[in-house]
């Protein structure tokens, strides 16, 4: 998995902005952005929340950046402030009566010329991770898109490791029955 | 016709894997809040590299429920740098644990003849499951665990772990640096 | 020190009486536990880190067996610790060194590490025997930690191990996550050495 080494580091940039180079932190913001996307929208199902829970996120690292102990885990550290924000934005989403919103273009970032059986795969399997309960699918994201540990899940969450696998697995059983009964619309 | 369950599920994962992206704007509503912000004064680098310290974490989910594995830890700043008045060598180290159902919770180890009676740690006010200790260690490499209600024990998860041949309960490493 | 006088002065702190912390042990334990802490003060090995061992035992409740299995084989990995780093060694060094052995390292990295670093090696050591318990094989946690170990400062490790630690959460296999982390953090280092006076003050 690529952790981008070029130019300057975490670590590097993490210093300038605690040393009073506000600039320093766009970098920061830029190599972090669209990997930290790619779980906002798939946890909150809609990339408008998922823009506000990403900005809100970066800010909010940028102003604790002094509890950030290591620069080094920067990454990780921004990423558990941005687990924590999705379940904030989550919740208020869910109390607005939000939906999830189809919007694979955007969401894809590529124009798709592609057949609209992929299109409705995409549509399914969004929706379908919509009828998630929101842990199970934190932990799934977490666990298979987003190729965490179950300790470093652990240290995001605040859920145990056994809780954390069982809710993986029972986000896989849902999932199943989900999609199984949606091959027979 | 249905998918054996794996497929299915791979399926899905390799749909939700593809590359997200977001346009730059948010790059710049992020700089145009961050500005807006009191400038910070140099010299906050000092706090970036202190000793073997405990990571801002978040609320939990759900109301906590069983009591399994200390993993969650409060953005608590909870110790200070070397005072001038204290020896050079030693420096201060926050032990921080969520034990929400614990009566008592310990922290023991190898900097204090892992007596549970030695330094008991204490919750922090408002987050009734938190429990901190600061204690001063001189350079070295010790092996700690909590020890809660003096029957369960718990390894630091934030913390590297120690190898265990011997005991049977788990515990944790802490290295200072220093000579 | 010489042995012979570092042996009349074990001698002289054993006339004093035995631990008293070693009182918490049962009675079965306790006088082997005593016996393996005055043959390592007679040798001039450190006993502190045996009588934690032995207390730490105590604490949780362990039989008597497994303490003094315990208590002897760090004697026996402290021996071989100083074998690796010669009689110079202090006693914080031979405890990192003795936790690395058991994780796997080479006396010959050890021996290594001595010959190319100047400052203590309690913290390459360290670095070395956690990253093998994050799961990095021992020749590539060795490999990096010794490419490193000549310039950069007990921070520095610091920061690498914990670079390892998150590439690894985040998906990188143990073995080049380390090797990459290094390249990096030896890269740092020339940053940091030039940087040094805008540095605060830290041990």
């Amino acid at each position: 998995m690529g952790i981008d080494r070029v130019g300057t580091s975490d670590v590097e940039a993490v210093r300038r902005v605690l040393g009073g180079d506000t600039d320093a932190y766009a970098t920061l913001v830029a190599r972090y952005r669209d990997r930290l996307a790619r779980y906002a929208v798939h946890m909150l199902g809609n990339r408008e929340d998922a823009e506000e829970a990403l900005q809100d996120a970066f800010v909010r690292a940028y102003r604790s950046l002094e509890r950030c102990d290591d620069a080094a885990r920067f990454g990780a550290w921004l990423y558990g402030i941005l687990v924590n924000r999705c379940r904030t934005t989550g919740a208020r989403a869910a109390k607005r009566g939000r939906v999830f919103v189809r919007d694979e273009a955007a969401l894809n970032g590529v124009a798709h010329a592609s057949a609209a059986e992929q299109t409705e795969g995409e549509d399914v399997v969004r929706w379908a991770l919509a009828r998630l309960t929101p842990e199970y699918r934190e932990a799934f994201l977490l666990k298979h898109v987003e190729d965490l540990e179950y300790e470093e899940m652990a240290r995001l969450t605040g859920a145990s490791v056994s809780a954390l696998k069982m809710r993986v697995k029972r986000a896989r059983e849902q999932l199943q029955a989900i999609l199984r009964e949606a091959e027979h619309v | 016709m249905f998918e054996p369950d794996e497929e299915l599920i791979g399926r899905v994962v390799r749909q939700l894997r593809r590359p997200v992206t977001v346009d730059a704007g948010l790059d710049a509503r992020v700089m145009e809040q961050v500005r807006r912000l009191p400038p910070r004064r140099a010299g906050g680098a000092a706090h970036a590299t202190w000793g073997w310290l405990t990571r801002p974490r978040t609320v939990p989910f759900l109301p906590l429920g069983a009591l399994a594995v200390a993993a969650v830890f409060v953005a608590v700043v909870l110790w200070r740098p070397d005072r001038p008045s204290r020896p050079a060598s030693m420096s201060e180290f926050g032990f921080v644990v969520v034990a929400p159902r614990a009566t008592t919770v310990s922290l023991v180890g190898d900097f204090n003849d892992w007596d549970a009676a030695r330094t008991p740690m204490q919750r922090v006010r408002k987050d009734e499951s938190v429990w901190t200790a600061v204690i001063p260690l001189t350079p070295g490499r010790y092996r700690y665990a909590f020890l809660v209600d003096g029957v369960r024990w718990l390894a630091d998860p934030a913390a590297p772990a120690a190898r265990d041949d011997e005991y049977g309960a788990p515990s944790s490493v802490v290295t200072v640096g220093g000579s | 020190m010489t042995l012979l006088l570092a042996a009349t002065l074990a001698a002289l702190q054993a006339a004093q009486g035995p631990d008293p912390r070693l009182e918490r042990l049962d009675s079965i334990s306790r006088p082997i536990v005593t016996a393996l802490v005055d043959s390592a003060r007679a040798v001039a090995l450190p006993t502190e880190p045996l009588v934690q061992r032995a207390l730490e035992g105590a604490t949780k409740r362990a039989t008597a067996d497994r303490i003094v299995a315990a208590v002897r084989r760090l004697a026996v990995d402290l021996g071989h610790a100083r074998d690796a780093l010669g009689a110079t060694a202090s006693p914080t060094e031979l405890t990192a060194a003795a936790a690395a052995l058991r994780a796997g390292a080479p006396p010959a990295t050890l021996t290594e590490l001595r010959r190319i670093r100047r400052e203590p090696l309690t913290v390459p050591l360290a670095v070395l025997t956690d990253l093998v318990a994050s799961g990095v094989p021992v020749d590539s946690a060795a490999a990096a930690v010794l490419s490193l170990a000549a310039k950069a400062r007990d921070a520095d490790l610091v920061e690498f191990r914990r670079a390892v630690e998150r590439d690894i959460a985040l998906g990188a296999p143990p073995a080049s996550a380390t090797a990459a982390a290094a390249a990096f953090a030896a890269a740092a280092v020339q940053v940091n050495a030039g940087a040094k006076q805008q540095r605060p003050g830290r041990p």
